[in-house]
């Protein structure tokens, strides 16, 4: 591996405004921002600084106003809304705070919704959903409805749809937030796992103190602005 | 999207609307009630037509007394039988007696039509035996040959007797035919049914006459009327669908007011449809953003909501279609008027035709809904 390939986010001069009214709001300001491969990095800062503003931008379900971002030498930026959805299939898993889960569908057909795209035999399409469901500890609950399972277990199955495309880039939006300290450390660990052991690069935003402790790394973002890596 | 992909989207759009079962059965009950009537009405509209639009290979005249419109007042001398046959262009002739339970529009008309036994055969060879014998019927005086729609709504059969307009008859046979309105009449001996319904022996209703292969009905109409233009009792001819329209014009008119209710049922389904998707669609503003994040794009968004408005067309339209068809075929529907039958029966063609128009309702009412799911951006729709 070179050392450019070492760098799997470049963001440059990144501004994200949204117009609310009259008034313009400018969560994002000339942020510049490079994350290697396989970091664990963790975005803290005060509500509304910004910090899901800018997983959106990294995860390519919004677009800067100005500014560049690069993955892997791709100008996400500059991608359309076509391109970046077939970017995203492929590139970038997120993860929510509150699952988002699709409730009609087990935990199985959930984490099958991001292989549904691809042109793929049903039988590897099910090993697949399988392996990634036994990755996040879940084998045994492949059939049960996201009502069926705990709040801990859900995330667990978000996880696992967001990985089993094999992307990357995992992005994950206080991934623990609505669940108790025994639950959210067992989602930290496997979190850990999947940067250590996986090789995935995880941008992970937290208002935990503890969680930001299981990163490799900690951001602060502050009214649009990064301050300085606290290690 | 590849159209693979299309296709993987199919049980993803089924299970949302099977596990949603409840609201999923209210909106297919309401399609199929639409289709249900859209169908049947159809149906009527198909038998109007079938019974009226007069085609190239139609070639049966009815030669009527002029100015007369019900078979009671219709009386021709049974003479003119061997003077139309002598007219150039005409196959064969045979005189007809009709004698009608009801004269007026009505849902269990019985029509009689006497004719000669020995002419019955030559002058309708389509007429297939399905039940009993053609030999029992031409050796019996009180005999009917019963049309096969008619012994399904009466419940006969060979061997039955059974009585109607004071003319008792005994039934030797079930006819089925290609010609509709021979499906829903009773075929007896002609000096038979003179005497039953006391007209005299000399006279007959009708005289119905097919021309050559291929001859010109119009011609050989003019040529008839001609004929008998200054006898005693002038003739007017028409092709049997003309005559069939002139006498059932009621009941043409009523059916044709039921378009209305046809029309109506279309705009039901598509409202409800609508209705249904496009609920579906606000209710799942999230989760539609979720599947945009995992790398869904607008096109498969828009098919998974298109998906679901076809799958609610098919389950109605075949729910509503067939039911028209099941109930055709289970009530066996005869609208007479006049002695004119209209049979309504069951027709794949039409339920082929219901299916179909439900599948284009549910997509057509699908459109809106879909592109409400795609037109948000993604970020925002995640914040609600
Ligand atoms: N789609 C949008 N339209 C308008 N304003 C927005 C939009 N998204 C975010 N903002 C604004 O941008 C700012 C940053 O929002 P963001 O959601 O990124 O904050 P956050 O750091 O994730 O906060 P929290 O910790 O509360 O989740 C806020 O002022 C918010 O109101
Ligand atoms: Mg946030």
């Amino acid at each position: 591996m070179n050392r450019q390939n070492d760098v799997l986010i470049r963001c440059h001069g990144v501004t994200k405004q949204y117009r609310k009214g009259n008034n313009l709001v400018t969560p994002l300001e000339s942020l510049d921002l490079d994350v290697p491969r396989g970091d664990f990095l963790a975005l803290m800062g005060p509500s509304g600084s910004g910090k899901t503003t800018l997983l959106n931008l990294l995860s390519g379900i919004d677009q800067p106003t100005s500014g560049s971002i690069e993955m892997d030498g791709v100008k996400v930026h500059a991608l359309n809304r076509r391109e970046l959805a077939a970017w995203r299939a492929h590139h970038v898993g997120y993860i929510f705070q509150l699952y988002h889960l699709v409730p009609v569908l087990t935990a199985f057909e959930n984490v099958e919704l991001p292989l549904l795209l691809d042109d793929m035999p049903r039988r590897e399409r099910q090993e697949r959903v399988e392996a990634a469901l036994s990755l996040v500890g879940l084998s045994d609950r492949m059939h049960h409805f996201p009502r069926e399972l705990s709040g801990g277990q859900e995330q667990r199955v978000a996880i696992a749809r967001a990985l089993v495309a094999d992307p990357p880039l995992l992005v994950a939006d206080e991934p623990t937030g609505d669940l108790d300290r025994q639950a959210a450390d067992a989602i930290l660990g496997l979190l850990h796992e999947l940067a250590n052991g996986q090789g995935k690069t995880i941008v992970m935003v937290t208002h935990d103190p503890k969680a930001a402790e299981a990163a490799a790394r900690l951001l602060h973002l502050e009214k649009g602005r990064l301050l300085e890596a606290v290690s | 999207m590849k159209l693979s992909a299309g296709m993987h989207l199919v049980p993803l759009a089924f299970k949302q609307l099977v596990r949603h079962r409840i609201r999923t059965l209210l909106t297919v009950a309401g399609i199929a009630a639409g289709m249900f009537l859209f169908t049947l009405v159809e149906s009527m509209q198909h038998a109007v037509s079938g019974a009226t639009e007069i085609r190239a290979s139609d070639q049966t005249l009815v030669v009527y007394r002029e100015n007369r419109y019900c078979p009671s007042t219709s009386r021709l001398p049974i003479y003119y039988e061997d003077e139309i046959r002598r007219i150039p262009g005409v196959r064969e002739v045979i005189p007809i007696q009709i004698t009608v339970n009801n004269c007026g529009a009505s849902l269990d008309v019985i029509t009689f039509r006497g004719v000669p036994p020995e002419q019955l055969a030559r002058y309708a060879p389509e007429i297939r035996i399905i039940d009993g014998s053609r030999k029992d019927w031409e050796a019996t005086d009180d005999g009917a040959l019963i049309g096969e729609n008619l012994a399904l709504r009466r419940g006969l059969k060979p061997g039955d007797a059974f009585e109607a307009a004071g003319v008792r008859v005994r039934i030797s046979g079930v006819l089925s035919s290609p010609n509709p309105q021979d499906n829903d009449v009773a075929y007896v001996h002609l000096p038979f049914l003179q005497q039953a319904s006391r007209r005299g022996l000399g006279e007959v209703t009708q005289f119905n006459v097919r021309v050559e292969e291929g001859g010109d009905l119009g011609a050989v109409a003019r040529a008839i009327d001609e004929r008998f233009a200054s006898a005693e009792e002038p003739t007017y001819t028409q092709p049997e669908k003309a005559f069939f329209a002139q006498a059932a014009q009621d009941l043409i008119e009523l059916t044709g007011f039921t378009r209305w209710i046809g029309i109506g049922a279309v705009i039901a389904v598509v409202g409800l449809v609508a209705n249904a998707v496009l609920l579906v669609v606000r209710t799942r503003i999230r989760e539609n953003a979720v599947l945009q994040t995992l790398g869904y794009p607008d096109l498969a968004i828009a098919w998974l909501v298109m998906l679901e408005g076809l799958l609610l067309g098919l389950a109605g339209g075949i729910a509503g279609a067939g039911g028209a068809m099941t109930f055709l075929w289970l009530a066996r529907i005869s609208f007479g008027n006049e002695g004119q039958m209209l049979s309504l029966s069951p027709d794949p063609v039409l339920f082929a035709a219901g299916l179909g128009l439900a599948l284009a309702l549910g997509a057509f009412a699908a459109l809106y809904p879909a592109w409400i799911a795609v037109r948000r951006p993604i970020v925002e729709s995640l914040r609600t």
